[in-house]
């Protein structure tokens, strides 16, 4: 039985042109925006030879904004991973007043701008903010310092994984957790051998997605930071810095850093999808 | 283990579920909860499961209060109406659930828990497809797993919410029988809903026909089919012929025949049910209480389905073919009726 391919359905054929230009303008547009920046930032970073690179990012206050970032991550992305569920759990299995309001509530950080987010914080506990001599008294710093940064970072990240959990699990409802509870499993169990099961793909796609953005944030952090070189500074505002300094060879090899964390994150998410591919036909209506 | 359903009443928002429902099942029955949608049959089985809770009564299990108990300590088996089966474990994972789940000196030990889910997997006549996922069964062999997993948990009473609603016709008689032989071995206190009056009679030792909210009656089968206790019965079960009357001295006047009722000194407007059966047909003589012509004839494999103009409005019957064929009776023609038997009821 010979197989229909598509070019066998005359119905379906579009012009030749019509063909080259769809196709032109889709791998352009990638190659315009994705590809070509990407290059560019690989290509700056080598510019003056691999060992100019590995200098530039053993530089002391590059490998500080690397822990920082990654510290920043470390404890933010944990952090909206847990709210992220409770969130969706709640929105998912319950009804109750107020839901919709709370909902969007959700979305806040997504419409507002990164830095009045800092803003925010800066005004909350800045030395000149509510709680700042509160603060002060007891000698414990938030703004200009690591906990800042983490909580700027939760503010920005804060919807990923809960806008990526909730629609699943309303639409997943409460049925099986139901099942579950009729056969005697208590909360934490109904909670781990059936709920996280469920939903494990969408919270890992949520979390990748949370990561990335966690540790490229700039609006918001660059506010709560205070730009302290070697201190308080992370991969993206030591990019700008070094860039202020027309230190370009410096600027693109910490960017490419960046960028190379990213593509990691998507190596992650493709490996995981090849991996289980079957697994996720499965669990999947 | 007997249950006891005492006066429950249940409302979401300003829609009332349950008005007051009392019920009791015996030590093994099988029960069916007939209605139509709406009727609350669904919100008494939760009621029952304690996946919801009552507004006000109570729910005894073999005289215990089950809406004190945690749902987890209450050893109920539940069917749920689209299996809910854990996509994510295979069935013998799903079957050995309820028994993983125990507290630690309850839990059978490993070779415990495999050798009852293969017991319970021969039960359903599932062993070979004890490695498979929930989605490569069709929808009869999930049902089944359904059961089996609710069975594991050595249930005291065994709840099935639509059982056999999702399933094509074959498939639903097959299981249908099946289950029947089931309950006769395991016998297990049991209620299922179910909106499908074939399934509630053909399975069910008592029938709980239900409407808006309310018990209308509790009968073995026969019984509520034979003796509809309200005119919501007569109607809902089986198809009968509606025929408006008048009542006067204790007797129905309906088209002619006379039918003798317990309405006490009531006398006015009535309404009778025959069923289709319980009409003869004849060749009109000339003398003849009640005719009626005939409007088509319907043939329904051994039996004949005639439809009838009576007075100004239609009327059922169901006769044998072969009696059919000796009257020698034909659309359009006229024809004597006798109406055997009617169940009357004061209007609402």
């Amino acid at each position: 039985m010979d197989e229909i391919k598509h070019n066998d359905r005359p119905a379906l054929r579009d012009p030749r042109w019509a063909r080259l230009a769809i196709f032109v303008l889709g791998i352009g547009f990638l190659v315009l925006f994705v590809v070509l920046p990407l290059t560019t930032v690989v290509v700056e970073a080598l510019r003056k030879g691999v060992g100019v690179y590995l200098k530039s990012l053993g530089d002391p206050d590059t490998q500080s904004a690397i822990r920082m970032t990654l510290s920043v991550a470390a404890i933010a992305v944990p952090l909206n991973c847990i709210f992220g569920v409770a969130a969706a759990w709640a929105f998912g299995k319950f009804e109750f007043r107020g839901k919709s309001i709370l909902l969007s509530l959700i979305d806040l950080p997504f419409s507002v701008s990164p830095v009045i987010a800092g803003m925010v914080f800066l005004l909350v506990f800045g030395l000149q903010g509510w709680f700042g001599g509160w603060l002060r008294e007891h000698h414990i710093k938030i703004v200009f310092a690591l906990p800042g940064l983490v909580l700027a970072t939760i503010f920005v990240t804060l919807p990923f994984v809960a806008r990526e959990l909730i629609p699943l699990m309303q639409e997943q409802g409460a049925d099986e957790e139901e099942a579950a509870r009729m056969l005697g499993a208590g909360g934490f169990r109904i909670f781990w051998s059936i709920t996280l099961p469920n939903i494990k793909w969408a919270l890992l796609y949520g979390v990748l997605l949370c990561n990335a953005r966690a540790m490229g944030e700039f609006g918001a952090v660059s506010v709560v930071s205070g730009h302290i070189r070697g201190l308080t500074n992370t991969l993206p505002l030591q990019v700008d810095i070094l860039y202020n300094e027309y230190n370009m060879v410096a600027a693109f090899a910490t960017a490419s850093l960046l960028a190379g964390l990213a593509l990691v994150t998507l190596a992650a998410k493709s490996f995981l999808e090849w991996r289980f591919a079957d697994q996720l036909a499965l669990t999947r209506r | 283990m007997t249950i006891e359903i005492k006066n429950v009443f249940k409302t979401f928002g300003t829609y009332e579920a349950l008005k007051g429902v009392s019920l009791k099942i015996e030590d093994g029955e099988l029960m069916a909860l007939l209605g139509p949608s709406g009727s609350g049959k669904t919100t008494l089985l939760r009621i029952i499961a304690g996946l919801d809770n009552p507004d006000s009564g109570t729910v005894l299990v073999h005289g215990q209060d089950l809406t004190k108990q945690a749902v987890r300590d209450r050893q109920v088996g539940f069917v749920f109406q689209h299996y809910s089966l854990f996509k994510h474990m295979t069935v013998s994972e799903n079957v050995a659930f309820g028994l993983r789940v125990r507290p630690r000196n309850k839990r059978p030990s490993d070779e415990e828990i495999k050798r009852r889910v293969n017991e319970l997997l021969g039960l359903v006549q599932l062993d070979r497809m004890a490695a498979r996922y929930p989605q490569q069964l069709s929808g009869g062999q999930r049902q089944r797993v359904a059961l089996a997993r609710a069975l594991a948990i050595e249930p005291k009473v065994l709840l099935l919410d639509e059982p056999f609603g999702a399933l094509d016709a074959r498939v639903r008689k097959e299981l249908r029988s099946w289950v029947r032989k089931l309950h006769k071995e395991i016998n297990v206190t049991s209620v299922f809903v179910t909106h499908d009056q074939e399934e509630a009679l053909e399975l069910a030792d008592r029938v709980a026909i239900m409407n808006v909210g309310l018990i209308e009656q509790v009968a073995s089968p026969t019984e509520a089919y034979d003796r509809p206790a309200t005119a919501f019965v007569s109607e809902f079960l089986g198809f009968a012929n509606r025929i408006d009357c008048k009542v006067n001295n204790g007797t129905a006047h309906i088209g002619g025949f006379d039918v003798p009722v317990d309405f006490g000194t009531y006398s006015g407007d009535a309404v009778a049910f025959v069923r289709p059966h319980q009409i003869e047909l004849g060749r009109p003589n000339g003398h003849d209480i009640a005719q009626a012509k005939i409007d088509s004839i319907i043939a329904l494999g051994p039996s004949a389905r005639v439809d009838l103009t009576f007075g100004d409005g239609h009327l059922e019957v169901l006769i044998d073919r072969e009696e059919l064929s000796g009257l020698g009776l034909a659309v359009g023609d006229p024809c004597a009726i006798t109406i055997r038997r009617a169940h009357v009821y004061k209007p609402n």
